[in-house]
């Protein structure tokens, strides 16, 4: 092998480490035995270094590529989609590892490395993600640096500099391409991750769901007021409209099940000024949004549902971010269909008989249905009811029976639940709505951090002349709940985030720990906003209030005076350098003759000098074989001659451009 | 011109009892005329000695060979003063080192201590023995020979004692045409040595000389030089690139060697073939570089192009 080429040995040790860097993020997802491929090719190419083993013959490589296809198949039971393409990727690339020889088998892998390192964002697009991205891309650049650093120390910290260097000089023209590079739609989509847990609230809800979610710690969603925050109390995220109940559990209407009549939104009469605010959601691999009451959206992709309720077309897939107004005092559905009555009366027949009987009794002593609406109220409140976060768990059938009479402990959702039941029973609409409640205000940027544990659901019924109303059982159960939040409902039982006690949010009194978790999730908040929500529309906003209107030829200006900006300088200065080089008069037309003389099929070795190759040429092409002995005398005279005079010189210059150019008429006379 | 037929004949002298080693001829008599010292590094039985003899005899040199063993020491080579009883005084007895031509076989053979004194005295050109200078002569030319220093029992020159020799040179097996030619003739080495004509004289070496020192070096190839030796000392390759001395070895060879060639100025050619004899045993590969020298001087002509890029 040309000993130009081998790879030496400090920059095999940083592609080792680069592979093993760049599988880290993917090993949770990835079957073992593809981590076991790591460590084998590491293993094999270490003992291949040391002169141990050897390459593995063409017939071993063909069996390990077909063992990890059927591998893989076995493994995820499909060679297509995201995930089994992506660890076939990752296998052929610990595999490529046992068939390193030469420098160019070693770019090829360290380029497919920061192929690899974008596949990470597939999965997360958190900030310590991209910083370790960043540091991926920085190993991968050291082990590329590297390889033409031969008999170097292998951590030689030099190296990394350099590699942090020339990734730092990269961001001006990342920045550019960010904010200006077309946000082309998608060529092809990506089939849906299949091993990637729904998080948040469900399409139902069973006695059990919303405080399982109440033990939860992660961020559903961030919330930034345009103006001022309204209180807690009155920030009801809706979520889902819950109308029927099913096999024990609380459920939307299906859309087929809805008479196409009633599918579209009731018009809604807007007074007043709306609030107005920005939502980015987490991935919740479902699909509805949640706002206040009630609320409109411009924002693309998001519709709104007979349920005043805002949706997306597809699964929250990645970070979504929405633009809401919201009108709180608006009537909803001041009429309501027929239809519409009777499907938030209906009640599974034939259970609760002791609830259907207590609400008889109750709305024989209501005058109308606001007084039994307090009268239910009422009865949570002076009963002892209690709210738990470890309900006790109900039977099957009867459910609401069991509670109101029987357990009477249970979390927002059992009470919501009985007070839809008592609700129906009694002749009001009723149903169930889902999302959540309230919301931690971050004092550095005045935004409202929603986390799972505000998940919380509540009710609403239909008062004639006011429409909808919201009526919150839990508030009559349980105030602080609603004013101060889970946490301070739940200190007396002190349940709060009892299952992860490293969470950082229960240990919100000491001060410094509170502020740093306030400044990183900021920090989450900026990235979310202006990173991860830059789409399209956001570029186009951007281009239009920066550029004052922007028209497609207007954007191709911008596009190419950016890259002018970024690309001026550095072609500035290389050809800048490139000038003080100043190849003289001479060098130049000899350069162009080598040209010339290339296009007719000599070319000038590297480092051939001129009367070497003059002669070679002249054999080759034996007719012009005077006229390049002559330019390359004329050549050499000007060149390392020096005994002429500066007429004399002028004169041979002459001479040879003039030469040369001639030259040109006649290429491949021979 | 004359020079250039005088060179000729005498490369042909030299040829007619060294068949088919044309360029390492030129190459030695290059050396020679550039005043500096050769060292051949070559198996036994490759013509080292025929090489030094003719060379002695083309150029009327008297001649001197020095066998280095490993119990040589330095008076061997340099000479003693001996007390001469007759007139009570010493007298000096020199060493074969007064020759105009020496012939040091097998250098790597002796200790350091006796190779030392050796490359001082081609150094200085003088040999000081007991406080008093004495000049060698003029011109003073030595022919080292080295065995391939993985044989045992040698002790090899450092980089620092090479960088004293203008050139190494590598005779290398003869073509085997050239081998048929030679046992047709019917050589070996117990018949009576061939003496050679005298083809240049005291006075033609002294003007080859002169006109060497006025061969013009344009600034296209003083940069040229200076680029290769800036890339032996910025590139990976090379542990030890080209010192000034070796850049100035190269320069002075390449000025010789276009006189011999019989032209008044410097061309890139002229540095490239000299490169090898003069800068291979000069340059230390890096840890990780598979090639020797010789590989190196290959990697630099093809990296560093004549014409500026």
């Amino acid at each position: 092998m040309n000993p130009g080429q081998q790879i030496p040995r400090n920059a095999l040790v940083w592609i080792i480490l680069c592979l093993f860097t760049l599988v880290a993020p993917h090993a949770g997802r990835l079957p073992v035995w593809v981590l076991a491929v790591y460590l084998f090719a590491a293993a094999w190419r270490t003992m291949v270094y040391q002169g141990r083993w050897s390459f593995p013959g063409r017939l071993v490589k063909a069996g390990l590529t077909i063992a990890s296809c059927v591998g893989i198949y076995l493994s995820y039971g499909s060679l297509i989609g995201l995930e089994p393409t992506i660890a076939l990727l990752l296998t052929a690339f610990a595999l490529k590892l046992i068939e390193l020889h030469q420098r160019k088998d070693a770019y090829v892998l360290l380029f497919l490395g920061y192929f690899i390192c974008i596949t990470e964002f597939l999965f997360s697009q958190d900030l310590p993600m991209v910083a370790y991205a960043l540091v991926n891309v920085i190993l991968v650049t050291t082990a590329l640096v590297a390889l033409h650093r031969p008999g170097e120390h292998q951590f030689n910290r030099k190296t990394v500099r350099l590699a942090s260097i020339l990734v730092l000089q990269s961001l001006p023209l990342m920045l550019v391409l960010f904010f200006l590079f077309p946000r082309i739609g998608p060529l092809w989509t990506v089939p849906i991750k299949s091993h990637t847990a729904r998080t948040g609230v469900s399409d139902f809800m069973r006695p059990g769901d919303i405080s399982r979610l109440g033990k939860s710690d992660e961020v559903a969603f961030r919330v930034q007021f345009e103006g001022a925050i309204p209180p807690p109390s009155a920030l009801y995220w809706r979520g889902l409209v819950f109308s029927r109940q099913e096999e024990g559990a609380w459920r939307s209407l299906r859309y087929y099940d809805i008479p196409p009549a009633e599918r579209r939104q009731a018009p809604v009469a807007t007074p007043g000024e709306p609030l107005s605010y920005r939502v980015i959601m987490e991935p919740t691999q479902q699909n509805w949004l949640y706002s206040l009451r009630y609320a409109r959206s411009e924002s693309p992709g998001v519709m709104s549902s007979a349920d005043f309720l805002l949706f997306s077309p597809g699964v929250l897939e990645d970070e979504r971010m929405y633009q809401v107004h919201s009108w709180p005092e608006a009537v909803l559905d001041p009429t309501l269909t027929d239809w519409r009555r009777e499907m938030e009366l209906r009640l599974p027949p034939g259970e609760n008989p002791q609830a259907l009987a207590l609400a008889r009794q109750l709305r024989a002593a209501a005058i109308d249905d606001a007084q039994l609406v307090d009268a239910v109220l009422a009865m949570f409140t002076e009963q002892s009811f209690g709210y738990t976060l470890e309900p006790p768990l109900l039977p099957m059938d009867n459910q609401v029976d069991a509670f109101l009479f029987d357990s009477r402990r249970g979390f927002c959702e059992h009470f919501a639940s009985a007070f839809v039941t008592l609700m129906r029973a009694a002749g009001v609409p009723a149903r169930v709505v889902a999302g959540y409640q309230g919301g931690e205000i971050n004092p550095l940027n005045r935004t409202v951090i929603v986390h799972q544990f505000d998940a919380h659901a509540w009710a609403e019924v239909w008062l004639e002349g006011e429409g909808w109303v919201r009526v919150d059982p839990t508030a009559a159960v349980s105030p602080q709940r609603i004013e101060w939040g889970l946490e301070q409902a739940m200190q007396a039982e002190g349940t709060f985030l009892s299952d992860s006690p490293l969470s950082p949010l229960r240990y919100r009194g000491i001060n410094w720990l509170n502020t740093l978790r306030l400044r990183y999730d900021d920090l989450t908040w900026r990235w979310q906003s202006w990173v991860v929500g830059f789409d399209r529309e956001r570029q186009f906003q951007l281009l239009n209030t920066v550029f004052d209107g922007i028209s497609a030829r207007k954007f191709m200006l911008v596009l190419l005076a950016s890259g002018l900006l970024v690309l001026g300088p550095v072609a500035f200065s290389l050809l800048w350098r490139a000038r003080r080089r100043d190849t003289s008069e001479a060098d130049r037309c000899y350069l162009l003759f080598c040209e010339r003389l290339a296009r007719a099929g000599v070319v000038r070795e590297a480092g051939e000098p001129p009367g070497r190759f003059a002669a070679r040429a002249a054999a080759q092409l034996r007719e012009a074989g005077d006229e390049i002995c002559r330019i390359t005398g004329l050549y050499e005279q000007l060149a390392y001659a020096g005994d002429t005079s500066p007429q004399r010189q002028q004169a041979a210059l002459l001479a040879l451009r003039r030469a040369v150019r001639r030259f040109r008429s006649n290429p491949r006379t021979a | 011109m004359q020079l250039q037929g005088l060179i000729d004949a005498a490369v042909a002298e030299v040829g007619s009892v060294l068949l088919g080693k044309e360029a390492q001829i030129r190459l030695a008599l290059c050396c020679l005329f550039s005043r500096g010292h050769l060292l051949i590094e070559d198996l036994p039985g490759m013509g080292k000695t025929t090489l030094s003899h003719a060379l002695a005899d083309v150029l009327g040199l008297s001649w001197k060979r020095v066998q280095f063993t490993s119990d040589l020491l330095p008076a061997d080579i340099l000479g003693v003063s001996i007390y001469n009883r007759s007139d009570a005084s010493f007298s000096f007895h020199p060493g074969p080192i007064f020759t105009q031509l020496l012939l040091a076989d097998e250098i790597n053979r002796t200790t350091p201590r006796t190779q030392s004194a050796l490359l001082e005295a081609m150094a200085e050109r003088q040999v000081t023995v007991e406080g008093e200078t004495r000049p060698l002569p003029d011109p003073f030319f030595v022919i080292a020979t080295q065995n391939p220093v993985h044989q045992s029992g040698t002790y090899p020159l450092p980089e620092s004692q090479l960088d004293r020799f203008l050139m190494r040179l590598e005779l290398g097996y003869p073509h085997p045409r050239a081998e048929r030619q030679m046992f047709e003739r019917g050589h070996n080495s117990g018949a009576e040595r061939v003496v050679l004509a005298r083809r240049i004289s005291d006075e033609q070496l002294r003007q080859i000389r002169s006109r060497a020192a006025t061969v013009h070096a344009s600034d296209n190839l003083l940069d040229y030089l200076q680029r290769l030796v800036a890339y032996t000392r910025s590139s990976a390759e090379f542990a030890v690139g080209l010192s000034p001395r070796g850049a100035l070895a190269l320069l002075d060879c390449a000025r010789t060697w276009a006189v011999m060639h019989n032209r008044e100025h410097l061309v890139p050619e002229d540095l490239q073939m000299v490169l090898p004899a003069v800068a291979a045993h000069r340059l230390v590969p890096a840890g990780d570089y598979a090639g020797d020298g010789m590989a190196l001087v290959e990697l630099l002509r093809r990296e560093v192009d004549v014409i500026r890029p």
